[in-house]
């Protein structure tokens, strides 16, 4: 039987919010006006912080040329770090038109042979599955003969965006991982965290929190993952799912499957990191655990609380525009405010309902959400006489236009501003921005200008 | 002269540098004025090749996908998500060129690309770029082809003064640029196709991405035909001299393989002196060409002792290699993304196609390395050094503006390679002291 999930069931996932106002149609990008990554693109940022595990794109280049190495998400396995290796068929002209599936059986005793990985995953793309390469057969084989786990994973970028690979990628190690092995040991404490990838180790910055308390991370989806746990995880009492909505159908299954009870979280900010310890905590359902947690908030929200002081006199009355999508939108304005920062607006742009009405609790009444904050953000600016832009890329020209500092968010892609300590690392950032003169050195005229 | 090895022999890459055609074709659009790149497949691949250049290039990227999913590869033959994309693009923005080139997926359902494109009314260009063929050369190549094919008009007069140049595909914004004003100096007019220098060359500017700003213009496509020279560097690109003779026979074609180092820039001036009529160079030339043999000079004793790795696109490995060569620099192993005809004239010991796992496995043939941001990680794990050139580089900023040609360039380059060289040696130094001192604490 084929392992290729349901497409149509996983769209129309239950438990998945996003799909409320969209139904279906998630399926049906715009042709010409579409941004964003493929099934594929998702699947791989789903599955690639398994480092113990060798990555195995079934297709060409395109699939993996500029994608490999992106090193954004750390790991403590002591083996060679698969996340950083690509590998690739790259198929030709003639695997299209004979098969490329001895191919790719080669290509896994190759790295079985030469990497010794916990397990392979091998990913088809449009092209192999146009052709209809029997993945399936060819992962079935290989892992009789090596003796580990090969998961086929069918995410061919046509079937659609990065969301549904991820789910995809679920699905896979739901199907092929989970439930295969038993751990050592259990204790009433075990948790899996679901959707955590560990990205510029994120992880790192509450894990520690959480083992202090004796809650014991079993496995996790998969940043700083292993193999070995993701496969025991059936026997946790507890899933964590990281601000990963795509995830929910994955977690929703193991509460059939193993009667896993689930909830969701996010560690950016104070409020929200000592938010989400303790609903852990309380999911747990240990008195005795809650009281130690609430301790432990206590301590640590003092300790940076004092560690912040000298950063509240530079915040203290500035306000910020905030133009970053999705659950961001509300996460890092959440973070901003504990340090003190006014955040006047932000963007709920790509949004969903949920988002929105999480964004305007966040904010207050008189906040203002901007559904284009592409042309929107520079009147915002005026009108509210902020100090700091807050978005990607494409808009720090606005910020030098009017003259005021700008912080990158897509920076939070090479550093952590998660738990507790990020926010010092963010602070510190903003401070560089607020105190940088570039800004409104960079735009000022030329000698030859009137 | 090298020992070639044009096939790797292996079922699969492992690390690997080569990048797709398609990519290639996108970058090549992204060199004409006001284009809007228009990648036909699945939306992933447009993705991947626009994170991938936004990142290199430090700048906004535009590119669109037809994005073509699973039910539309079954069913529709091209037509309706080039139309429809073309549509969706014009409600927005009116770009001067829409460049549309196909993927693996669209080739494999086999669209009839050329039906569709003689359907719409707003000017386009298409290209075939499957990405199970090629690399980024032969994409960057085929479009630059597509461009004068489908636009230049035919043409039977001669603009004495006019050349069009052809750069290679690895040739950076700047160096372009610099290629352009050299020729120029001459008494020259030139038109660069495709060209980079005032579309990714960082500049500040309300870029929104929309569409790409700076590049040579359509109406200068159209018009290429009245040039009296083409001008092709690079053995990737040299094809295009007899696409463009197609359209006025008069015109005269010379090629370079590269303007890299001493005696690669003196066969370009050579050339230009012949063709412009003119005894001597522009002042400025001259003392280039005396910096650079100082710096050769100055370089030849740290890069003549030192054995290069060399992981690039072919003519890339081409320039790379004569300019490391011309001071002393044994180039002992370099690894092509693909196969070219160029392979076997690079002054290497070994020239293979492959990947950096092969890298890996012939550590023991190299001292310092120079290729993409990759080879970074690479040189950590076996213990050398790497200088950032070619596709893609996250690493640095700059890379944009990063000159190696000429002679100008060719100096820059020989002080970083040899600089680079030198903290090497220095690091490797200071590495044995402390053993020493180890073993004698032991
Ligand atoms: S859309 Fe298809 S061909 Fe393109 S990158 Fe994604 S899987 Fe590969």
């Amino acid at each position: 039987m084929s392992s290729k999930p349901k497409i149509k069931e996983l769209l129309v996932e239950s438990a998945c919010e996003h799909n409320k106002t969209k139904k279906g149609s998630c399926n049906a990008p715009t042709p010409g006006a579409t941004t964003g990554g493929c099934a594929l693109d998702g699947a791989q940022i789903a599955l690639f912080p398994f480092a113990d595990a060798a990555h195995l794109i079934h297709g060409p280049m395109s699939c993996i040329g500029g994608a490999w190495e992106t090193r954004l998400t750390p790991t403590s396995w002591s083996g060679r770090d698969l996340t950083q290796t690509g590998f690739a068929t790259d198929i030709t002209t003639n695997n299209v038109i004979f098969s490329g599936e001895k191919k790719l059986a080669a290509a896994i005793d190759h790295i079985v042979t030469h990497y010794a990985p916990e397990a392979v995953f091998v990913y088809s793309t449009c092209v192999t599955a146009m052709i209809g390469e029997d993945i399936d057969a060819v992962c079935k084989h290989r892992a009789e003969k090596h003796g580990i786990p090969c998961v086929p994973v069918h995410a061919p970028g046509f079937v659609g965006a990065k969301n549904l690979g991820s789910r995809i990628a679920g699905e896979a190690v739901l199907r092929h991982l989970i439930g295969t092995k038993e751990p050592e040991k259990t204790t009433p404490f075990d948790i899996n965290l679901i959707g955590e990838h560990n990205n510029t180790g994120e992880l790192w910055r509450y894990r520690h929190l959480l083992e202090e308390l004796g809650i014991r991370v079993l496995s996790t989806f998969s940043g700083d993952g292993r193999i070995a746990s993701i496969r025991t995880a059936h026997r946790a009492k507890l899933n964590v799912i990281i601000c990963a909505k795509s995830l929910v159908s994955m977690t929703r299954k193991m509460q059939e499957q193993y009667g896993i009870p689930w909830i969701s979280c996010s560690f950016y900010g104070k409020t929200d990191t000592s938010a989400g310890i303790l609903a852990i905590a309380e999911a747990l359902g240990d008195a005795n655990l809650i009281a130690r947690t609430r301790a432990l908030i206590a301590r640590e929200e003092a300790r940076l609380d004092e560690q912040l002081v000298p950063y509240r006199e530079i915040f203290a009355g500035k306000k910020a525009v905030l133009n970053t999508g999705g659950n961001k939108a509300w996460s890092i304005a959440s973070a901003l405010q504990d340090l003190g920062i006014e955040v006047v607006a932000t963007s709920v742009r790509k949004s969903t309902e949920a988002d929105k009405a999480k964004a305007r609790e966040y904010l207050g009444e008189n906040a203002i959400l901007m559904t284009s904050p592409a042309t929107q953000q520079a009147k915002v600016i005026d009108d509210t006489g902020a100090h700091l832009l807050l978005a990607g890329g494409r808009s720090l020209y606005t910020a030098i236009k009017k003259r005021i500092a700008f912080t990158d968010v897509n920076q939070e892609k090479k550093k952590s501003y998660g738990g507790y300590d990020g926010l010092l690392v963010l602070a510190e950032d903003l401070k560089n921005s607020l105190q940088n003169p570039v800004f409104e050195l960079v735009d000022r005229k030329a000698p030859w200008q009137k | 002269m090298a020992e070639v090895r044009r096939k790797s022999g292996k079922p699969l890459q492992v690390n690997p540098h080569k990048l797709s055609q398609p990519m290639g074709a996108t970058l090549a659009f992204l060199g004409v004025d006001r284009c809007m790149p228009l990648m036909h497949g699945a939306q992933g691949c447009a993705s991947f090749a626009k994170v991938m250049f936004t990142r290199h290039f430090c700048e906004p990227i535009a590119l669109q996908t037809t994005a073509v999913n699973d039910v539309i590869a079954v069913l529709d033959g091209g037509d309706y998500s080039i139309v429809e994309s073309v549509k969706n693009i014009h409600d927005k923005i009116t770009p001067e060129l829409i460049g549309v080139h196909t993927t693996g997926l669209t080739e494999t359902k086999g669209d009839d690309l050329r039906g569709v494109a003689s359907k719409i009314e707003v000017p386009l260009v298409y290209v075939n770029t499957p990405d199970y063929q090629g690399g980024l050369e032969s994409g960057w190549t085929l479009t630059t082809q597509a461009l004068i094919d489908q636009l230049t008009e035919s043409c039977d007069r001669i603009d004495a003064q006019k050349i069009v140049l052809v750069p290679h595909v690895s040739l950076q914004p700047i160096e372009v640029e610099k290629l352009h004003d050299f020729i120029e100096s001459f008494g020259f007019k030139v038109v660069a196709v495709p060209d980079l220098s005032s579309s990714l060359d960082n500049h500040l500017g309300e870029k929104q991405a929309s569409l790409s700003s700076g590049g040579v213009t359509v109406a200068e496509l159209k018009q290429l035909a009245d040039a009296a020279f083409v001008v092709t560097v690079g053995a990737s690109v040299k094809s295009v001299g007899a696409t463009l003779q197609k359209k006025n026979p008069a015109i005269q074609h010379r090629h370079f393989d590269h303007v890299n180092g001493l005696v690669g820039t003196d066969a370009l001036v050579a050339w230009l002196l012949e063709a412009s009529a003119r005894d001597t160079p522009p002042p400025v030339v001259e003392r280039w060409r005396k910096r650079l043999q100082d710096a050769m000079l100055d370089s030849h004793f740290s890069i003549g002792q030192t054995r290069f790795l060399l992981v690039a696109e072919p003519d890339h490995l081409a320039s790379m290699a004569a300019s490391l060569r011309e001071v002393g620099g044994k180039v002992s192993l370099a690894i092509s993304t693909v196969d070219s005809p160029i392979l076997g004239d690079i002054e290497a010991d070994q020239v293979i196609v492959g990947d950096l796992e092969d890298a890996e496995k012939m550590r023991d043939a190299y001292d310092l390395i120079i290729g993409n941001f990759h080879t970074e990680a690479l040189a950590h794990r076996v213990e050398k050094r790497a200088v950032m050139r070619g596709f893609p580089n996250y690493e640095e900023i700059g890379i944009a503006l990063k000159n190696d040609l000429l002679y100008e360039g060719g100096a820059y380059f020989l002080f970083e390679i040899a600089n680079a060289a030198e903290r090497m040696r220095e690091a490797q130094v200071h590495h044995e002291r402390e053993r020493i001192k180890l073993r004698g604490a032991a």
